[in-house]
């Protein structure tokens, strides 16, 4: 009990109502900068699980892996929940040109108005991703 | 946020910063491309009801070396993209900005591992045609 004490005194500075990551101590900016690391860290699993899968089926020369593999991962269940990939590749991507713009050294007194256009684009683009993600649903494809 | 940006450059190195806003700019690219042909160009042409991605359609694309190039290339960009992102994330903890050499290398051989394990399964694709 006093070990477990001792180790989350070592995140007060992550979770303490004092820590500038408590949300009511966030504004938009910060939101924005812990959205973006977050989507990030999340992509790099993603990426690495995709390399994987998809190499290790890819080793079969006759390709019945490959196939199984495209079989498995085209059922509704999965194809849905590349819609969550799609929604934070989009935000990490939107975000990143922002952050890309800052450093050209546009837009940074007006950083706040910039990621809210760039939240409206993601909107749009979600709508198509959507649309995209529901076309290879209603294809039963992937 | 813009103290943030210049202590992390100040560890992370300019060229890895520069690299990374390349990179991202071309993964935006790359990934569109990626969508497109993977999901929605030819795919299902032969059948006509199975719209599925097969094995036999991947690699006849990958039968013409644009392709297996642009895949090589995303590649290289998303692993530096990505590893080098985990790298600024991990400098903001001190337990790791101290082992900065540690880090370089052990992130070194993911990237530079993953990309040979890349090329090791194009590789008999590249002789297919």
């Amino acid at each position: 009990m006093e070990s477990l004490r001792s180790i989350l005194k070592n995140f007060k500075w992550l979770f303490g109502k004092n820590s500038e990551f408590y949300p009511t101590n966030m504004k938009t900016g910060m939101w924005a900068w812990v959205g973006h690391r977050l989507t990030g860290l999340a992509l790099v699993v993603y990426v690495f699980l995709h390399l994987s899968f998809i190499t290790t089926a890819s080793m079969a020369a006759d390709g019945a892996d490959f196939d199984v593999l495209m079989e498995m991962t085209s059922q509704p269940l999965l194809v849905a929940m590349d819609f969550v990939l799609v929604v934070v590749v989009i935000y990490h991507a939107m975000n990143g040109f922002r952050v890309v713009l800052f450093d050209l050294g546009m837009g940074i007194k007006r950083q706040k108005l910039v990621f809210w256009v760039m939240m409206a684009v993601s909107a749009v683009l979600t709508v198509g991703g959507l649309w995209a993600i529901w076309h290879l649903l209603f294809r039963g494809g992937a | 946020m813009a103290d943030q940006k210049i202590a992390t450059t100040k560890v992370a190195g300019t060229w890895p910063w520069f690299l990374q806003r390349l990179t991202a700019v071309l993964l935006i690219v790359f990934l569109a491309v990626h969508i497109y042909v993977s999901h929605f160009m030819d795919v299902g042409a032969e059948t006509g009801e199975e719209p599925l991605i097969t094995f036999e359609e991947v690699s006849l694309r990958l039968d013409a070396l644009i392709y297996v190039v642009a895949d090589l290339g995303m590649l290289t960009c998303v692993l530096f993209h990505g590893l080098n992102g985990l790298r600024t994330v991990l400098f903001d903890f001190d337990m790791f900005a101290n082992r900065k050499k540690t880090i370089d290398v052990a992130l070194f051989v993911v990237g530079v591992g993953t990309l040979v394990w890349g090329i090791v399964i194009l590789l008999p694709f590249i002789n297919g045609a």
